[in-house]
């Protein structure tokens, strides 16, 4: 069955959350509400940390864009950090990868 | 049985002596007295049922002086109102037909209106002749039987009551399920009657075009987010779109009837496929995104114009992040049609679209289709994806083929996947017929 584990930690530029596993129908809504009780101060950067990203549908990608649509609110920007090749595919066909800012690793964003 | 220190002869003879005492006591116990203070009733009565003789027990046990009882009162006098009945209709006709009858529970009514349940047994008496004389009837105490008998039948009748209940519970449960289950499927139906207002079962004849659809719904409760459509915009040229909308139910059922009947009013205002997307951003950035919630969709969205040249279709489409057409040629190769950048519809104010333009000749097949497909879960844990290039091998492998065939092996693929298969998928596919339509035999028009 599918699972998901989100972790948040503050570093430097402002929060990481680190989402491992499925991040699907059943699971998508849980980084939703973990990314809405998040406080953003103005010009800092969400990154959401996808090294551990198994599996992204529609759910997961709606979640990516409640978290982007979240940090806009409060002034603060969102990059993505490390997403697997076939979760980058999906969001190189959907446009959304120039949306939002890509990052090779969390240690670099 | 020795007694120490006496002489067991004399012992033994003391003994017989003891016992002889108690035998002239015994003897002095009449036959009279007996009768009168038996441990239980005793009663003669006429043949018409006037008590003649009671023993004493009785007359204690109800309570009566005997001159009450004796020449002035029948049997059936003593007894309830019930106890009377049952002696007039099967004690007495039974007794008169066998002579004797014996354990049958009556029930006697004492002096102080209280109930005296009894065991009456009877015999009648006979004189040489065989004329019936007398009727003799012992009567015992009940009471206690009776009680144990009572409690008895109330302990049963409680748990008769307790099998009603529990009878009742399972019945009413039965018609809870029975209820939920026809809620179930008038929902379903419900549900299944929106879906067909989302998505036409089936598409317009399109002079000189050959289409096909189909639709794979994952979960049957969970109304889909995939949508398609094709219709008419003017003589030659026909709108079709194909798309995908986030999420699931009421909510993206409710956002893809949006977007089906934004596309088609834009489309008749300017079929410019770019154009119809940019308005359907607009509108669905409008009504959603404005207030702070997320939806959005994918879309292809296409013009074919058959006008131009005879037995050809221009196909112009545009998407907004969804996966690229594929094209299956009449000369037996498959290739995409590529729409890269196109951004999803919905999420921005103004999201770019790209375009692509293509010619179909005859024997051509143009496919769309939902990531359902592309995105199924294959190999033997589920853990690879169908993906995009074994797509492209498949379509390779079935061109050239018609419509009709192109769905018909793509919708067997589906199956396929078995649970793999995890999300709503639609296919649209429109051709150019390999070989024209016969012309219509002259004669028809000259009618």
């Amino acid at each position: 069955m599918s699972s998901l584990t989100i972790t948040d930690r503050d570093a430097a530029a402002g929060p990481v959350v680190e989402v491992t596993g499925d991040l699907d129908y059943t699971h998508a809504a849980a980084l939703r509400r973990q990314v809405e009780r998040l406080t953003l101060r103005p010009g800092q950067c969400l990154v959401i940390d996808l090294a551990g990203l198994r599996f992204c549908d529609s759910s997961g990608i709606t979640a990516l864009l409640a978290a982007r649509q979240h940090a806009l609110a409060a002034g603060a920007d969102i990059a993505l950090a490390a997403v697997p090749a076939n979760t980058l595919r999906i969001l190189t066909v959907i446009g959304l990868d120039r949306i939002f800012t890509l990052h090779p690793a969390a240690s670099t964003a | 049985m020795c007694r120490t220190g006496q002489d067991p002869e004399s012992s033994e003879t003391e003994d017989e002596a003891d016992t002889d005492a108690l035998f002239i006591a015994l003897l002095e116990d009449s036959a009279e007295e007996l009768y009168e203070s038996a441990p239980c009733g005793y009663l003669s009565t006429l043949m018409d049922g006037t008590i003649a003789k009671i023993n004493a027990t009785l007359l204690r046990w109800l309570g009566m002086e005997r001159e009450a009882v004796v020449g002035r009162r029948r049997f059936t006098d003593l007894l309830t109102v019930g106890g009377k009945l049952y002696h007039e209709t099967h004690f007495a006709p039974l007794l008169r037909m066998k002579g004797e009858l014996s354990g049958i529970a009556l029930e006697m009514k004492t002096a102080d209106g209280g109930r005296l349940p009894v065991l009456v047994s009877s015999t009648v008496k006979h004189s040489g002749e065989g004329e019936p004389l007398l009727i003799r009837t012992t009567v015992f105490d009940a009471s206690d039987r009776r009680t144990y008998e009572e409690e008895l039948l109330h302990r049963k009748r409680e748990a008769e009551q307790a099998r009603a209940e529990a009878e009742q519970a399972r019945a009413e449960a039965e018609e809870a399920r029975r209820q939920a289950e026809a809620d179930r499927v008038r929902l379903a139906d419900a549900l299944a009657v929106l879906q067909q207002s989302l998505l036409p079962a089936s598409l317009p004849a399109a002079p000189g075009l050959e289409t096909a659809v189909y639709y794979h719904t994952a979960s049957p409760d969970r109304l889909g987010g995939d949508f398609y459509d094709l219709f008419p915009i003017d003589g030659a040229r026909w709108g079709f779109f194909l798309g995908d909308v986030c999420g699931k139910g009421p909510e993206a059922a409710a956002l893809t009837s949006l977007v089906r009947y934004t596309l088609r009013a834009a489309a008749l205002h300017d079929p410019e496929p770019a154009t119809a997307l940019a308005t359907l951003n607009a509108v669905l950035h409008e009504r959603y995104a404005a207030s702070g919630d997320v939806r959005y969709c994918t879309a292809i969205f296409g013009v074919v114009d058959t006008g131009s040249r005879p037995g050809h279709a221009t196909v112009r489409l545009a998407s907004g992040g969804h996966p690229s057409a594929l094209i299956l040629r009449a000369g037996g190769h498959a290739e995409f049609l590529p729409t890269p950048g196109g951004l999803l519809v919905g999420i921005l104010p103004s999201a770019p679209a790209t375009t692509a333009e293509t010619v179909l000749e005859p024997g051509d097949t143009l496919l769309l289709y939902t990531d359902g497909l592309t995105e199924a879960r294959t190999g033997p844990t589920h853990n690879s994806l169908y993906g995009e290039d074994a797509l492209h091998a498949f379509a390779t492998a079935h061109a050239p083929c018609t419509p009709q065939e192109a769905i018909g092996a793509l919708s067997e693929l589906l199956d396929s996947f078995g649970d793999g298969l995890d999300d709503d998928t639609a296919l649209l596919a429109l051709g150019v017929p390999a070989v024209p339509p016969h012309p219509l035999p002259a004669t028809k028009h000259d009618r």
